[in-house]
């Protein structure tokens, strides 16, 4: 078998506030195998948000250390790190940050266009995965012109299109309604099944978490738990 | 990489048609500013070129042509004897030389004394050849009465207006100049006024008179002999390139006895300096201008990082290296820069070009004569258009988008993309 999507080792984030020390992220060690759909849930404040960052190497860490598919993010400078998010990560945020200025087509291929594939091949892909994702048809919008909804899942598409071997998605249904938030679920699930796509997901939303397979609860910035469950199937 | 530059060309353009309103305001100062830049350095260019041509033209020449030891001495022992003339006056019309040669005019000059019954009064005497110092000269349009000197006159001299009140003379009138001679004698002429001038300028008007170049070789025994030769080109571009294969030639021809070719930054340095402040207090002033225009740039293209903060970090997690990202604010300064600095120097140039392309007349604001170290200017500026200029704007522009762009380019590469991402709706 190949490299594990993610692995960390005891990782910790420690932010100096005024005076004080906030120790968001607390030696953290976790390993993600490729093809796996894991929540991460918790308490606001216990540490999700930075936990994805160290991930994604946005954020450096106090101490430990971080692979992403083989690849150790600690010493890398930050074009490296911007490399390898191009070559290895996708994201969703929680508040979709499609580009305005690009069309929903444009967003969902912006990582092809900056591994610099040839037309051909981007369109293909995109708009098989729009297709897909319920949004044939609305390539050509501007994210002003679409629901939150539809945003997010163009911003899902942008995520996954380039095949990393990992996204993280922050809170990626916090915006959305109910019915909305199903149907996002339900076209990451349907991405990880058929794509095999890893995703690493932080949420507050229970009935997220009733739905994956492997649920970690994080509090106070440590794994309080990491369990195997058998996912409970939308009715 | 390829790629890299047109997504980063397609977005810088994209932001701007998205911030429409604040890039055109942005636009429109550069627009005014560089049409301003180039207006004022073609009309510039035009202003010192007429005090140039007008000073050169009542002195020396664009270049003037003499033995190194007259130079220093202004003595007539150490002119230049007829086989030099000759030689390089063939020079000249073998031609070779580049610029175009409008006049040369070779001069024999002398300080002495014209003396009448009235009294006497230095003179400064200069021995000319009629026709060739016709062309040259502006001396000859500055006549009052009677005429210039003509070929075949002998004993005839073109007199300034304020000498000829002091000795009481009127046009025919026959008064005595004297001076040394080559000999080392003091020698007298008589002569004969057949015109007046009034240049404007009181030291020439009091002291300045023409007489024929054989008459005076003949006075003082040296005939055929100048103390000096002006040549009048075309314009003062032309100087240097001609000065240097000119300056090249004399060298070869006169071994280390070589004749000087002096431009009129030397032979007139009051005017160079003047010329040179000139450009300066324009430099400064389109310097200030663009400083106050930099700052709009500065403004926007940072206002529109500081407000895209967000998109910076969605790039940045996208995979854009942080040099990406500060070269896409560039590109967004140098477009919004280079783009209205073209507008602007085309309008600035057409404008100029259709109203004032024969001239802009300042008369309305001056309300005298105006005179530049003696001459009288025309207050007609007629502008010269130099693709070097152009060259010169537009290289400005971009160094002045360039830097503007630096410091929001800075601040979008340092963005903190965890820090970005913190405050979400
Ligand atoms: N840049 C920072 N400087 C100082 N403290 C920080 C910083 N970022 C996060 N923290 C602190 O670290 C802790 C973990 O924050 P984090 O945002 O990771 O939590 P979270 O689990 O994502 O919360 P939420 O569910 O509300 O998004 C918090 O106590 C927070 O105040
Ligand atoms: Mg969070």
């Amino acid at each position: 078998m190949g490299n594990p999507a993610l692995q960390t080792e005891a990782v910790w984030k420690v932010f100096h506030q005024e005076a004080e020390k906030v120790r968001a992220v607390r030696g953290v060690t976790l390993t993600i195998q490729p093809g796996e759909f894991v929540v991460l849930a918790g308490p606001s404040g216990s540490g999700k948000t930075t936990l994805l960052n160290l991930i994604g190497g946005l954020t450096r860490p106090t101490d430990g250390r971080v692979w992403v598919d083989g690849l150790e993010l600690t010493r890398m400078s930050s074009r490296e790190l911007a490399r390898m998010r191009l070559e290895k990560l996708g994201f969703i945020f929680q508040s979709y940050n499609l580009l305005p200025v690009l069309s929903a087509l444009e967003n969902a291929e912006f990582p092809l266009l900056l591994r610099g594939l040839e037309r051909g091949q981007r369109e293909h892909r995109v708009r098989e995965l729009f297709q897909r994702t319920g949004l044939a048809g609305l390539e050509h919008r501007r994210p002003g012109k679409l629901s939150g909804g539809q945003q997010q899942r163009v911003a899902v598409i942008r995520a996954v299109v380039g095949e990393p071997a990992l996204v993280l998605a922050d809170e990626p249904t916090a915006n959305l309604d109910s019915a909305a938030s199903d149907i996002l679920l339900t076209v990451m699930e349907e991405l990880n099944r058929d794509l095999g796509t890893t995703f690493l997901f932080a949420t507050h939303d229970s009935r997220l978490m009733e739905r994956s397979r492997r649920l970690i609860h994080l509090v106070d910035g440590q794994i309080a738990s990491d369990q195997w469950q058998e996912p409970r199937r939308e009715s | 990489m390829r790629f890299k530059t047109t997504v980063i060309a397609r977005l810088a353009l994209r932001n701007l048609r998205r911030q429409a309103r604040r890039s055109l305001l942005t636009a429109a100062s550069m627009i005014a500013g560089s049409a301003l830049l180039i207006f004022s350095l073609i009309l510039g260019d035009g202003t010192h070129e007429q005090w140039i041509d007008s000073a050169v033209r009542m002195a020396d020449g664009h270049l003037s042509i003499l033995s190194p030891r007259f130079r220093a001495s202004r003595a007539l022992k150490d002119r230049m004897p007829a086989e030099s003339r000759a030689a390089v006056e063939q020079a000249l019309r073998q031609g070779g030389i580049p610029g175009e040669i409008r006049a040369v005019a070779p001069r024999l000059a002398v300080t002495g004394m014209a003396s009448s019954a009235a009294g006497a009064r230095p003179a400064r005497i200069l021995g000319v050849e009629p026709a060739g110092e016709a062309a040259f000269s502006l001396l000859d349009e500055k006549l009052q009465q009677g005429r210039y000197l003509r070929p075949g006159d002998r004993l005839a001299a073109y007199v300034g207006i304020g000498l000829l009140e002091a000795l009481d003379l009127r046009l025919g009138s026959k008064f005595v100049l004297t001076a040394q001679d080559a000999g080392g004698e003091i020698a007298g002429q008589l002569v004969r006024v057949v015109g007046t001038f009034r240049t404007g300028i009181p030291e020439a008007d009091r002291s300045l008179l023409h007489i024929p170049l054989s008459t005076a070789g003949a006075w003082l025994g040296c005939s055929g002999d100048v103390t000096s030769l002006g040549l009048l080109l075309e314009n003062s571009q032309q100087v240097p390139q001609a000065r240097r294969s000119l300056q090249q030639r004399l060298s070869e021809t006169h071994g280390t006895e070589a004749l000087l070719a002096l431009s009129w930054r030397e032979s007139l340095p009051e005017l160079d300096a003047a010329v040179k402040i000139d450009d300066f207090s324009n430099y400064l002033f389109q310097g200030i201008l663009f400083s106050i225009i930099a700052l709009g740039i500065v403004n926007t293209v940072l206002m529109s990082v500081m407000y895209r903060r967000r998109e910076f970090g969605v790039l940045q997690a996208l995979g854009l290296t942080p040099g990406q990202s500060a070269s896409l604010v560039l590109v967004e300064g140098l477009i919004l820069t280079v783009l209205s600095g073209t507008i602007g120097i085309a309008l600035g140039l057409s404008v100029t070009w259709f109203l004032w392309g024969e001239g802009l007349d300042l008369s309305s604001m001056m309300d005298n004569e105006w005179t530049f170290s003696g001459v009288v200017m025309d207050p007609v500026v007629v502008p010269r258009f130099r693709v070097a200029r152009m060259v010169q704007g537009l290289s400005f522009i971009f160094l002045i988008g360039m830097l503007a762009s630096l410091y929001p380019a800075l601040r979008a590469m340092r963005i903190d993309v965890a820090e970005t991402m913190k405050f979400e709706r």
